[in-house]
């Protein structure tokens, strides 16, 4: 399969490029109004087989075209691009939508919140189109969500996503919240020693 | 909602069984939070936000109040709304309605409200108690089916009848469905309360815990024994061990008999109850023995009303004026032939006995009981 981009493959390995999806925490994947649950995990692969929906593809409820596809990686990314492959028919994906590091998005959220960046997609069924993020944007990545309203009509009554590529760095920083935090009810002054009291002096508070 | 048809009154039943499940689901994960809200009364009211302290929840219950109309559109949409704004992003939503009033609103409209459900993956369950209409259930099942992803929601029908609201939802998969430490909390409740054997706690009251245990082997062990015997000398019509009665007892149940370990146990639908209570009439009974002896006649008999009657009154009448035979405890079983081959082969007994004369001819007085002659069996007592 070669790759149509403008510039010569044999330089590089587009399957590499496109290994972020190593990254990605599977298992806390998830989609709103997909059909078949758990569907969604299958939309993350290797490059080579982003034609090759064997495993199954992620589609929505019928008639009813909105998707939102929730992506935690395993550690901070950056993102520079996305490649979405649809289905045939128009149920291909027209606008995408992307929300970083918010939590719980449903689709009444995805409707009223300002994306981070918005784009109109294209019927992409060769897997060899990409659209580029605003990289300064998406620095610390540590989840994204994918909001997609509208497929391309026709006949489609459904939305039909194949593959989902994603380009770009991992950083191996985790932006988690603190998992452990003592709370004091009486605080111990021991315990906080300023920088006035520990800097030149040998005292210490009782 | 006042209605008696679902013991106490519907809204009690209702109430309790919130809170069984409350406690089942709080229990199950200590990550499950459960918020509770009411959806007629002046309007659709939180009454307690998804929390994991099941004594909050609990005690939302207290004001409660029977009034209004259901309004089970706006109530579904609010409960939609205070899961979206659940503190743990992670945690799955998931909506029990209880409806006991008539639904007002058309299908369209509800399966309107399913299919957005879906969308959101909030998974539905749905009581359906209370009034009975052919439009509520088409347009509940209608409502479900709408919402329903890979068999996440579930509706279940509670016809009105002796069990508790609670009891029945036990086995269905609003409790069970999510598996796991939620069933077994809930086959530990329905055990007589709080998880515990017998009801009792072996820690608080060891003594009672041991009595209870005790008797119940003593009288297992009884029952065992007169099984056998009944087996050994039964030419006809045996009427049964323990094990195969228990329905019978449930039968017995209802009937509006008159004795008090009757009563004990009417409100019970759980073998191990029956035998339970059982065992508590035997260790609480100082009176004759005639009285538990009759728990075993019951179970043993036939599930016929006007002969369990007839059967009880001749008990108490044998227990007070029949001197004559040697053992103080009277069985009675409603088979003829089976009687009169037990009787002669008992030792003791004289067929013939004057005492034993007179009570065949009151029994024959009863013309539903020509056929049958209610013999006086010689029980032994352990």
């Amino acid at each position: 399969m070669s790759c149509l981009h403008d510039h010569s493959c044999e330089e590089h390995d587009c399957s590499t490029d496109w290994s972020l999806y190593k990254h990605i925490d599977l298992s806390k994947v998830s989609a709103l109004n997909e059909a078949v649950s758990g569907s969604v995990k299958s939309v993350f692969k290797d490059w080579e087989q982003r034609l090759n929906s064997s495993e199954g593809y992620l589609e929505s409820n019928e008639d009813d075209p909105e998707l939102i596809v929730f992506i935690p990686f395993t550690s901070d990314v950056k993102l520079k691009s996305i490649s979405i492959v649809g289905g045939a028919d128009g149920t291909s994906p027209a606008k995408m939508r992307a929300f970083i590091n918010r939590e719980g998005i449903d689709f009444s959220d995805a409707q009223n919140m300002q994306a981070v960046q918005e784009w109109d997609l294209a019927e992409n069924l060769q897997g060899v189109l990409e659209y580029q993020t605003r990289y300064s944007r998406f620095q610390s990545v540590g989840n994204i969500t994918l909001h997609f309203p509208v497929n391309f009509g026709g006949d489609a009554s459904t939305t039909q996503i194949h593959y989902i590529g994603l380009k770009g760095e991992a950083t191996q920083l985790k932006r988690d919240v603190v998992a452990t935090i003592v709370y004091e009810i009486t605080p111990n002054p021991s315990d906080h020693k300023t920088r006035a009291e520990t800097g030149g002096s040998l005292s210490h508070v009782e | 909602m006042r209605n008696g048809d679902y013991s106490p009154t519907r809204f009690d039943a209702q109430k309790d069984a919130v809170s069984l499940i409350s406690g089942a689901k709080t229990q199950a994960n200590p990550e499950n939070t459960v918020g509770v809200l009411t959806m007629a009364g002046k309007g659709v009211r939180v009454l307690v936000t998804p929390t994991s302290d099941l004594g909050k929840i609990l005690a939302c219950a207290h004001g409660m109040e029977v009034g209004g109309e259901m309004n089970l559109a706006a109530g579904i949409q609010v409960a939609q709304l205070a899961l979206k704004h659940r503190q743990n992003k992670k945690q799955q939503q998931r909506i029990i309605v209880f409806v006991g009033s008539p639904v007002t609103y058309d299908k369209k409209v509800l399966e309107l409200i399913g299919r957005k459900l879906k969308k959101n993956s909030v998974a539905l369950d749905i009581v359906n108690f209370g009034e009975e209409d052919e439009e509520k259930t088409e347009k509940l099942e209608a409502l479900l089916a709408a919402v329903n992803n890979n068999d996440s929601s579930h509706i279940v029908h509670v016809p009105p009848g002796p069990s508790a609201l609670s009891d029945v939802l036990i086995s269905t998969p609003i409790f069970t469905g999510d598996g796991e430490g939620a069933s077994g909390y809930v086959a530990a409740a329905a055990g007589g309360g709080l998880g515990f054997e017998f009801g009792v706690d072996p820690n608080l009251d060891p003594e009672l815990a041991l009595a209870l245990r005790v008797s119940m082997e003593e009288e297992r062990a009884r029952q065992e024994a007169a099984a056998k015997k009944a087996a050994e000398e039964a030419a006809t019509g045996e009427k049964g061990e323990q094990s195969t009665s228990q329905d019978v007892t449930m039968a017995e149940n209802v009937n509006p008999g008159t004795s008090e370990p009757e009563k004990k146990t009417h409100d019970l639908t759980d073998d191990e109850n029956a035998l339970l209570q059982q065992a508590l009439a035997m260790s609480m009974d100082d009176s004759s023995s005639t009285v538990a002896v009759r728990d075993t006649d019951m179970l043993d008999a036939s599930a016929d009303d006007h002969d369990l009657q007839l059967a009880l009154q001749l008990s108490v009448q044998d227990s007070q004026g029949d001197q004559s035979n040697p053992n103080d405890v009277n069985k009675i079983f409603p088979d003829q032939s089976y009687m009169s081959s037990v009787l002669a082969q008992l030792p003791g007994v004289d067929p013939n006995d004057p005492a034993i004369k007179d009570l065949l001819a009151s029994m024959q007085n009863q013309p539903e009981n020509k056929e049958e002659n209610k013999e006086p069996k010689e029980k032994e007592k352990k």
